[in-house]
């Protein structure tokens, strides 16, 4: 029973980190309907920011997830202006101008910050664990932290998107660009804006992190990837189906990695997946 | 009719003779340069396979590595494990690749736009992942060719690049006059029709699914060749190296970048970003790693911005720009409308 | 603008000099300079260029025969030509073939990554050129029989024999009673054929393999994996895990607050110096397989350290057990050069495969390599723990700096 829970618990922290990671790729598909490709180099950057002020200045990733985050809004923006905008609207040019993107953030880290594993020792969080039942279950605190931000972050995207004024606005938006900017929608401002909360989002994650994973050029490439599957799984934009397959998806890889073979439990998260998408082809949410 | 088609192949059958008297000039004689030509056969013919379904057909599929990838694995596993020459593996896997194109394709072409390209996505990991713990082909080991002796029976050559020249080329030729004579088939005008809108097509009596069906299976196919000639090349397959998300990216890649669903454009492509790819990594080590890879994503990012149909969108803008100054330049000042 | 002018017209004079003179050896290195384990093929590149420097520099300091005068032969100059083989096998092998084709390089040293070196060292052999390899582990690279193949680090059967030989000892000495024992590895090339080994040299021993675990490198997390070790609960585990997935790997049984009586890693994120001191406590008590550790360097290997100060200015850190194996790759290439007394390939191969080197910078001072195959039979691996910090040798008992931490404290 202990190690069921264990196992259960576990898929559960990996899912809700997900769902923090995907959070942003979610809103950025809903509203303009692209991929960025380089959503997991965002992460990776992301996570060298926390990283060298925890490194060079003493700053704890409980702080300086902040920076994390308003520094991935400005890269957010900065790619949408330079990279995004121009190529929307064409089929797949903006998915793989992010691709173009993510090769050179990717290689750009290799080639300034070396392909170095750089692991921040002296958090305040590090190593620490909370033990239920004589050791029987473990929680780890770091990841159980992450968590809650993945909770709360999710949630005020969710109240902001349909509670305030500029929420209705990125959802007429969302629906149909001409008629929301002829009912008075700032679109282009909309867009910016999207992509900067959308970065910003991921930066969160990103922050957090390096209190329990290393940071290295390559980090992102396979939550980038389970990023794709949370969102499509979930469905076109939506946050609490982006919520919902993110848990999904971390029990599933739990699960598949303990009763089945650690070495399955990616493909079983990707044959789930594929196995959802064929019945609901538009995902869990999606309309 | 009948004459008028071949003397429009001529020009066509001209050029392929002309590429297989290269070798005879002696100008293949530095290995790099003939490695370089090689590579730009290849992936031309890689991309013109994907052009098959992803160009003509419209549908953009980031799987293709699986069909390479079984290509890859057939002929190696022919030639390692069977002790056989490759051609039968290969012909095995080409046809294992249009059946499971087959079978991957009748679910996933009702998925429209993102959710389709994810999907091909997660395809290509599930299938990576299997290869990585199939222990019958090697695992994550992979399969390693003994030294064979050179030569068209095991399509193999050590000492100099001549024979694969030749190899490529041919997978080359049969690709692309393919295509070619697609481009003039009711099939490939049935594809076009499908692209510009299934629902039109499907109105006029196209049976839009059967259609995308078949050009999936011949494009699986042509890219299951690829793969092939990729494994006998390198002696060695593992799961990495054909079946991964950055070989899918390749074929999709080099064939937008030279103008998708046009003949010429995969062709392009890779004449562009082969040497590119191959002579900066040698060249370009001395600013430090990934340099050459930077300026890849550059290119990529660049060419998206500005024209997202590829050279061939360039060439044909600057030839309509030609075609509009000289119209405007016979019909003197009353020329716009 | 005028120093810019001055460089490229002194550039200009060394090629022409170069070219007048040709009095060069052009060598290749082939690692992996970008992609996942670039760090790495960094610090390889930069040992055969440690060795390079003295070659062609003159340093009466160094106690090594080639330190004393400038260059090999009558004054040929070492050229090292560098190539990065990104991780990926067929960039390895088109990369070998420009390297001795077009470059015409007269040996290639690599590739780190046995993935890599197998195709990189069939192009060597189908081309009869040298290929000197310094740390690739795999077993099955010098199971192949080439004629031009020389590996330099001890093979992961080696180490795991050494391995098990010293969990019997412990039970023998320390009343340990290791009975049974877990394998975690990456699922490459590499963590596989170390696992294969793990699993034959317990079999024979009569150790029992209760849990094996493979995972795919560049996780997400190890979780489940550590969940099943922990499950299994065995006495001892073998871990074949490089880089960030070592880190996580340690810091994952902290969270699950597990631990074997006794880990002990082929070569892997565990020999890394960065990551060692980057783990803190959370990486002491593990054991490793260890070709040279700065530690044991200072008492058995004098003639490493005044090198390993070169090294570090490129690098910033000392030498590991694979990069200092690349480091011998080069030098032993160069004394057989000497010894062959011409850059014919065919006799300096020979003086390779016929003669017992002296090489101040391995482990037991000696290099032979065995034929057919090509192995170093000299080669030695000691098993090291880290002890506050420290790499400390433990067994074999000769080479020991200290007693080994029995079983592994808790977390």
């Amino acid at each position: 029973m202990g190690l069921f829970l264990q196992v259960l618990l576990d898929g559960l922290w990996s899912g809700l980190l997900y769902g923090l990671i995907a959070a942003g790729l979610s809103l950025i598909w809903g509203v303009l309907d692209i991929i960025n490709f380089a959503h997991g180099e965002f992460l990776m950057a992301g996570m060298y920011v926390s990283f060298f002020l925890g490194f060079l200045f003493k700053i704890d990733p409980l702080v300086s997830w902040v920076a994390s985050a308003a520094f991935l809004f400005l890269l957010g923006v900065v790619t949408y202006k330079f990279v995004v905008k121009r190529t929307l609207g064409k089929a797949m040019a903006p998915l793989l101008a992010t691709f173009g993107l993510s090769m050179v953030i990717k290689n750009f880290a290799m080639n300034r910050f070396t392909p170095n594993f750089r692991i921040l020792s002296g958090t305040i969080m590090e190593g620490k664990v909370i033990s239920l039942g004589q050791g029987a279950v473990m929680i780890p605190v770091p990841n159980l932290v992450t968590a809650l931000f993945s909770l709360v972050v999710l949630g005020l995207l969710y109240w902001m998107l349909t509670r305030t004024r500029f929420g209705w606005a990125v959802q007429a938006t969302a629906m149909d660009v001409e008629a929301a900017r002829l009912m008075g929608v700032n679109t282009e401002r909309i867009f910016i804006l999207v992509f900067g909360i959308g970065g910003a989002c991921v930066g969160v994650a990103a922050g957090l992190l390096p209190s329990y994973l290393a940071t290295h050029p390559d980090v992102g490439s396979l939550f980038g990837l389970i990023a794709f599957m949370v969102v499509a799984m979930g469905g076109f934009g939506s946050i609490p189906g982006a919520l919902l397959a993110a848990i999904l998806i971390g029990l599933i890889e739990s699960f598949a990695g303990f009763y089945i073979a650690p070495v399955f439990k990616y493909v079983a998260v990707f044959g789930v997946y594929l196995l959802v998408i064929m019945i609901r082809p538009k995902g869990l949410f999606g309309w | 009719m009948q004459s008028d088609s071949i003397k429009r192949a001529i020009p066509w059958m001209l050029s392929l003779a002309v590429l297989a008297l290269l070798p005879v000039t002696g100008l293949l004689r530095g290995s790099f340069l003939s490695h370089v030509l090689v590579m730009i056969l290849l992936n031309a013919s890689m991309a013109q396979a994907w052009n098959i379904i992803g160009g003509y057909a419209g549908q953009v599929s980031f799987g293709h590595s699986v069909f390479f990838g079984i290509g890859a694995y057939g002929a190696a596993y022919a030639v390692t494990n069977l002790k056989m020459t490759p051609y039968p593996g290969a012909l095995a896997g080409a046809v294992l690749a249009a059946v499971l194109a087959v079978i991957i394709g009748y679910p996933t072409f009702k998925l429209k736009g993102h959710y389709f390209a994810i999907a091909t996505f997660a395809i290509v990991e599930v299938f990576h992942r299997l290869f990585m713990i199939w222990e019958d082909v090697g695992g994550a080991v992979g399969l390693d060719y003994p030294i064979l002796k050179d030569g068209w029976r095991n399509f193999s050559w050590s000492r100099s690049k001549v024979g694969y020249f030749y190899g490529a080329l041919i997978l080359f030729g049969i690709i692309f006059s393919l295509v070619r004579a697609l481009e003039k088939a009711r099939f490939g005008y049935y594809l076009k029709a499908i692209r510009e809108g299934q629902e039109t097509a499907e109105s006029l009596g196209v049976d839009a699914r059967r259609y995308k069906l078949a050009a999936m299976a011949l494009s699986a196919a042509m890219a299951a060749m690829c793969g092939a000639f990729f494994a006998q090349y390198n002696y060695r397959v593992d799961p990495s190296m054909v079946l991964s998300l950055d070989m899918s990216m390749r074929f999709v890649l080099i064939t937008i970048l030279g103008g998708i669903g046009t003949l010429w454009g995969p062709l392009l492509g890779a004449a562009i970003l082969i040497p590119l790819q191959e002579y900066t990594r040698a060249y370009l080590a001395k600013l430090g790693p990934g340099v050459d890879l930077v300026i890849f994503g550059l290119i990529i990012i660049l060419v998206m911005q500005f024209q997202p149909k590829g050279i061939m969108g360039m060439i044909d803008a600057a030839r309509k720009r030609r075609r509009k100054l000289a119209a405007a330049g016979n019909e003197h000042e009353g020329g716009r409308q | 603008m005028q120093r810019k002018l001055m460089l490229v017209v002194m550039a200009v004079l060394l090629v022409l000099g170069a070219g007048a003179q040709e009095k060069i050896i052009k060598i290749g290195t082939l690692f992996p300079l970008t992609g996942p384990v670039a760090t790495a093929g960094q610090r390889c590149t930069a040992a055969v260029e440690t060795i390079v420097d003295i070659i062609n520099g003159v340093y009466p300091n160094l106690d090594l025969p080639i330190a004393k005068k400038a260059g090999l032969l009558d004054g040929y100059k070492i050229v090292l030509v560098k190539a990065d083989h990104q991780g990926k096998p067929d960039v390895a092998k088109s990369e070998a073939e420009r390297l001795y084709e077009q470059e015409k390089v007269f040996a290639i040293i690599g590739c780190y990554n046995s993935a890599a070196t197998k195709p990189a060292s069939a192009v060597a052999e189908r081309l009869q050129k040298i290929f000197m390899c310094g740390a690739s582990s795999s077993a099955a690279l010098t199971e192949r029989e080439f004629k031009y193949f020389f590996r330099l680090a001890p093979t992961d059967r080696i180490e795991s024999y050494e391995f098990v030989e010293w969990f019997q000892e412990l039970n023998k000495s320390r009343n340990a009673n290791i009975r049974t024992a877990a394998v975690i590895y990456e699922n490459t090339e590499f963590g596989k054929h170390a696992a294969d080994e793990a699993k034959a040299a317990s079999a024979k021993a009569g150790i029992k393999i209760i849990a094996d675990v493979p995972f795919t490198p560049g996780a997400t997390n190890l979780n489940s994996e550590i969940q099943k070790l922990k499950a299994a609960n065995a006495d001892a585990l073998f871990g074949a895990v490089l880089g960030a997935d070592y880190s996580l790997m340690v810091r994952t049984m902290k969270q699950a607050n597990w631990k074997p009586k006794i880990a002990i890693n082929y070569c892997s994120g565990y020999q890394d110096p960065n990551i060692a001191q980057q783990l803190g406590q959370d990486g002491w008590y593990f054991m490793g397989s260890a070709g040279y550790t700065p530690e044991f360097g200072m008492r058995f290997m004098k003639a490493v350290a005044p090198v390993e100060e070169y090294f570090k200015k490129k690098v910033n850190v000392p030498f590991d057990s694979n990069s200092i194996q690349e480091a011998v790759a080069m030098y032993v290439l160069a004394l057989a050069i000497e010894k062959a007394g011409s850059l014919d390939t065919e006799k300096v191969a020979e003086v390779l495969r016929t003669t017992t080197f002296d090489s101040p910078l391995s482990m037991g001072g000696k290099v032979q390599f065995e034929i057919p195959g090509g192995q170093n039979i000299k080669a030695q691996s000691v098993i090291s723990q880290i002890q506050n910090g420290k790499y400390i040798t433990v067994y074999p008992y000769e080479y020991k700096d200290g007693d080994a931490i029995f079983p592994m404290p808790g977390w």
